[in-house]
């Protein structure tokens, strides 16, 4: 760690540091020593962190053979978290990164973690069975981190089932069959309320920018423009420099057009995204299937008999192409990356690898991510009943543990045991898409590279492309001052982030 | 020596304060260097490279430089002629009120809009001024016979801001006048009703005067701040249709500093940020203390 | 109050008064309505939450919402950890700024301006996020609960301000102390304090609310989250974002609609209830004048 004090500074803090320390009494900050102590910065998602030492935490000490002393950092304020705890001197050993987002890049590429690439074959619960998801966490090749695994195909078609049956309407298998419903749910009153009061699509305002798994994105993409990258005569395009990106847009911009989707899919705050679904304003919403299970468990809860009427989900569409391409997530959610300045050597290297590789053992991935069984949860098959009277807390520490969870050998985890045949029918139905769908997966071919020019200004360079397509859509602007958003994001440094990418691409192959 | 005997008191009361400035608030002011370094975290202040002023002239040459410039400007504008005077306007009526209790039931409700979150309040904008159904959106566009999207309009961005500012701070920044106007001596009002001065005159001649010298720091204080637009409630009122007006100095230091991981990019605009206040605080004291004999601070 | 100084009405002030009381008692329910709808929010079943969007009313009392929090140990250690901070935290500020005050209110003092300016500038100019920290850190504040308050201990802002009331006060007051024999030490705790309740109480709250409402110095400087306040939890509620196709992680299902309220309720209404406590001290300006009379 390098200094940063400065001679008048020290001179002031220890003038006044006697003082202080008697007011602040004792304080903590020793440093991480290898004495059977692994230090980790984990974040948590619920509203209240697990405390000191429940028993899931003894338990996976226990399988770890370390005391793991775990800072627990609130999700929302992560970033703000990881910024300080680099520049300061007791950097934990394990710090979960959450993404390729830049500042990991360059702090990756200045030499703050250990580069992994090397080291992880040695330790078999490390050793992926997914290498393809590896390579696309990795940056350029280098993996500096062992990634947390996730499902990959996850984007579906969420529609009110009882609006299909009222019209007649089977599910859609293509895109066209979306707008024809969506024309339907609009015009042919599918509520049956004699008014026209409902139209089809439900699109919130998206935070993210371009290639943010919108429903904008996987609408191109089963038009076939890629997944935010893909290759053209060779090369390694932007997916929104095709021509299949421009027929996505306009796809989307004729079901706003012709008032098939909700006025204000500008502004619609996200939070409320499922509320239009619910009170049969909109009936049809492109999210991740679990979107289904939780708005089932809505309508469960206000119709506690007839629930199951109201849901039903589809998998990826046929785009015009004919061909079924479905849109894939990243595959992984960040990954546990180990600072050099709290590891300094091979061998306290290989102690955390050690500790990390047990914490991925067969023994431990039940307890990272179901919990304690006969504690928080009982076995019934392959699905996991939730003890009612466990410990609130406990509980909620099932999920912030579950961060930790690794899982790059691809384990299948136990899931909550759906308690209906409704909801049963649902969750296998989600099932079945996820499989079939996961043929079809359009990858990004770019995702394991990180271009300079992308990391300097990529996030202003994405904000060009996603607000001219919503202006585009919502006739702001018309289809030229698309192409000039596009040729705009051209000068500006994105024919860099191309060239780069591509000589990347060259370097690998 | 003799200096320093007579004021020995009130130096020994104003050593814990210069303490505390010299640690806390100068201690790590050496952090603004980053400006001219390529700063990472990891590599620490002294360790990352300097680039000398490769990131002013970044800014200063950026396209996004004048849009940035001119959208702060416009709601700093709009936040001192409409919200700073209401504010006032609120505490002199909040004063002149002589229901006891419903003064004080007053006082105490349009605080609670402070302690809300600037999430809440943009939900709860979100809420109101909905597509159709809001309860807002449907009132305005009836009484202006209109139809207008006020969430995604560029023209109504900035009156929305401006109005979620006054909801929120209005009712908190009348409390610091209503402390200057507990001090008026009731001697002088006395004395005016004997005189026969009506009500706004008392207001008028009294009342304000007293008050002045508390609204003159405070508008003084606040030209320090007229780039400070805030960051939070600005993010989430923006969208893709509104971006060309809703884009300011703090959501761009937000963007550049922690979505683009450009530190020293975002303190640079910081800094900038600062020298401009520093010198409108300064340049604001010097105006008032030539139309007032005495100073500010 | 024991005069009414508006004895002499005339017409046109009594319509005023009429307006006036009109006008403001508005402004008082457009600033209470939104937390009725956030307190009825929490009080409201997470289906009725996710189909209504504005109502006063919850149409089922679900009691569900502050049932998960308040039976959450973690939560009420926050919740009387904040109160325990928040108070020492206030009276600690409102010393060192009162002390720092009075003597830049002396205008014959030397070294004045210079030390005015110096603070003026720490308004607008700050070292930032990470250089703070280390300082924090080098005092060996991390980690105990004195680093949520001497870090924000004096805010220049408030400094200003108190100093100015100071400078007002007529001087004839501190004469009279020094005859007596007093020193400046004195004179500012017999005299002076008692003299600026009003402006003291403002301050109290306002230090008492930025301490409440700080959730940058817990995340920043404790570790141990069984020293974390109240505004860790409240942050994490209302940050969270329903996009579960933004997040890359499907794990990641935001807190219920209903709990996000039942928090910010729980974490408001304490500090609100703070307020009028101090609300009478602001009647209590008229002291100066009889102290003269």
């Amino acid at each position: 760690m390098t200094d940063t004090r400065r001679p008048l500074r020290i001179a002031v803090v220890s003038a006044t540091t006697a003082a202080m320390l008697a007011l602040a009494g004792c304080s903590s900050g020793a440093p991480v020593a290898d004495d059977g102590r692994l230090s980790m910065m984990v974040p948590y998602l619920s509203t209240t962190s697990p405390s000191g030492d429940n028993a899931i935490h003894t338990a996976l000490e226990e399988i770890a053979g370390v005391e793991l002393d775990i800072t627990w950092v609130p999700n929302s304020s992560y970033a703000d978290k990881t910024n300080i705890t680099l520049a300061g001197d007791d950097v934990p050993q394990v710090m979960i990164v959450q993404g390729k987002d830049p500042g990991f890049v360059k702090n990756a590429e200045a030499g703050a973690f250990w580069n992994l690439t090397e080291h992880l074959a040695d330790y078999p619960n490390l050793t992926t069975t997914m290498p393809e998801v590896q390579e696309a966490a990795s940056i350029n090749g280098e993996v500096y981190g062992v990634f947390r695994a996730r499902d990959v195909m996850r984007a579906a078609v969420i529609i009110r089932k009882d609006w299909l049956e009222a019209l007649g309407l089977p599910l859609p298998q293509t895109t066209d069959d979306l707008y024809e419903i969506a024309k339907a749910f609009s015009e042919r009153d599918p509520d049956g309320n004699g008014v026209d009061d409902t139209y089809g699509l439900i699109i919130p305002k998206w935070p993210g920018g371009i290639g943010s798994n919108s429903p904008y994105d996987v609408i191109e993409t089963w038009h076939g423009a890629g997944n935010r990258w893909t290759e053209r005569g060779g090369e390694l395009v932007p997916s929104f420099t095709t021509e299949q990106w421009l027929d996505g847009v306009d796809y989307a911009k004729r079901l706003v057009d012709e008032g098939l989707v909700n006025a204000d899919y500008a502004t619609l705050d996200s939070a409320d995204w499922n509320q239009p679904f619910l009170n049969g304003d909109g009936g049809i919403i492109i999210d991740v299937h679990s979107r289904a299970g939780s708005i089932a468990a809505l309508f469960k809860q206000a119709d506690p008999e007839h629930f199951g009427r109201y849901v039903d989900v589809t998998g990826n569409l046929t785009g015009p192409g004919g061909e079924l391409l479905a849109h894939p997530t990243a595959g992984y959610s960040g990954f546990l990356a180990i600072p050099k300045a709290s590891v300094p050597t091979e061998e306290a290297l290989h102690r955390v690898l050690e500790v990390l590789d047990a914490l991925n053992s067969d023994e431990a991935w039940p307890i990272v991510s179901s919990g304690l069984e006969g504690v928080t949860y009982e076995l019934d098959g392959d699905f996991a009943v939730p003890i009612e009277d466990a410990p609130q807390d406990l509980l909620d520490a099932v999920g912030s543990y579950a961060q930790l969870g690794t899982n790059v050998t691809g384990r299948p985890g136990f899931l909550p045991k759906p308690q209906s045949e409704a909801e049963q029918e649902l969750y296998d139905k989600r099932r079945s898409i996820e499989a079939s769908d996961l043929e079809a997966a359009v990858y990004d071919p770019a995702a394991g590279f990180v271009s300079a020019t992308y990391a300097a200004q990529g996030a202003q360079l994405d904000t060009i492309i996603a607000d001219a397509r919503i202006q585009y859509i919502a006739g702001q602007i018309d289809r030229d001052g698309l192409l000039a958003a596009i040729e705009r994001w051209r000068s500006s440094g994105g024919d860099r982030v191309i060239d780069e990418i591509n000589a990347l691409a060259d370097d690998v192959d | 020596m003799a200096h320093v005997a007579r004021w020995r008191w009130l130096y020994l009361l104003l050593l814990p304060g210069v303490v505390y400035f010299a640690l806390f608030r100068y201690g790590p002011m050496y952090g603004a260097v980053i400006a001219f370094k390529d700063y990472l975290p990891f590599l620490g202040v002294t360790g990352s490279p300097w680039v000398g002023t490769a990131h002013f002239e970044a800014f200063f040459a950026s396209p996004d430089f004048p849009r940035l410039l001119g959208n702060t400007l416009i709601l700093a504008l709009l936040s001192l002629l409409i919200a700073f005077p209401l504010t006032v306007l609120v505490a002199l009526l909040l004063n002149e009120l002589r229901l006891n209790l419903l003064k004080r039931t007053v006082q105490t409700l349009i605080y609670i809009p402070h302690f809300l979150s600037w999430t809440v309040v943009a939900s709860l904008t979100y809420l109101l001024f909905a597509l159709e159904i809001g309860p807002l959106f449907q009132a305005l566009n009836g009484l202006l016979g209109t139809d207008i999207d006020f969430l995604s309009d560029p023209a109504w961005f900035r009156p929305i801001i401006v109005l979620q500012d006054i909801w929120k701070n209005t009712g908190w920044g009348t409390i610091i006048f209503l402390a200057a106007l507990a001090s008026v001596d009731q001697e002088q009002y006395e004395a005016a009703i004997l005189d026969g001065a009506g009500r706004f005159q008392r207001v008028w001649h009294i009342t304000l005067p007293s008050i002045m010298p508390t609204v003159v720091v405070m508008l003084v204080l606040q030209m320090g701040q007229v780039l400070n637009t805030g960051f939070e409630q600005i993010y989430l009122m923006t969208n893709a249709l509104n971006r060309q007006v809703a884009d300011v100095f703090d959501t761009y230091v937000y963007f550049m500093g922690i979505t683009q991981g450009s530190y020293s990019y975002s303190t640079a605009v910081g800094l900038f940020k600062a020298v401009v206040g520093v010198v409108l605080i300064f340049g604001a004291n010097w105006v008032a203390r030539r139309f007032k004999q005495t100073g500010i601070f | 109050m024991a005069r009414e100084p508006y004895r002499f009405n005339t017409p046109a002030g009594r319509v005023f008064d009429v307006l006036n009381i009109v006008l403001l008692s508005a402004l008082g329910v457009v600033a209470l309505l939104p937390f009725v709808f956030v307190t009825a929010g929490s009080f409201a079943t997470e289906a009725e939450l996710a189909s209504r969007s504005f109502f006063l009313w919850p149409n089922t009392v679900s009691l569900e919402a502050y049932a998960s929090i308040l039976t959450s140990p973690t939560f009420l250690r926050a919740l009387l950890t904040t109160i325990a901070v928040t108070a020492v935290g206030t009276v600690v500020q409102l010393l060192l700024t009162a002390s720092m005050a009075y003597p830049l209110s002396k205008v014959g003092l030397p070294g004045r301006k210079t030390l005015v300016s110096l603070v003026v500038i720490t308004m607008v100019f700050s070292g930032g996020m990470i250089p703070t920290f280390l300082v924090v850190k080098d005092l060996g504040l991390l980690d105990t609960y004195w680093a949520l308050i001497l870090p924000m201990a004096i805010n220049p802002f408030s400094l200003i301000i108190i100093k100015n009331f100071f400078q007002q006060l007529p001087a004839e007051l501190e004469e009279s102390a020094k005859i007596d024999g007093a020193n400046e030490l004195q004179t500012l705790w017999n005299v002076i304090l008692p003299l600026s309740k009003p402006v003291l109480a403002t301050f109290a709250l306002f230090y008492a609310v930025g301490i409440w409402n700080d959730f940058m110095s817990p995340l920043l400087y404790l570790n141990d989250n069984s020293m974390w306040t109240l505004q860790m939890f409240l942050r994490q509620v209302t940050a969270a974002t329903d996009l579960s196709m933004l997040e890359s992680d499907p794990s990641s299902l935001p807190p219920a609609q209903g709990v996000k309220f039942a928090v910010i309720v729980v974490a408001t209404v304490p500090i609100l209830l703070f307020y009028p406590f101090l609300q009478k001290h602001f009647a209590k300006g008229m002291l100066i004048g009889s102290v003269k009379g």
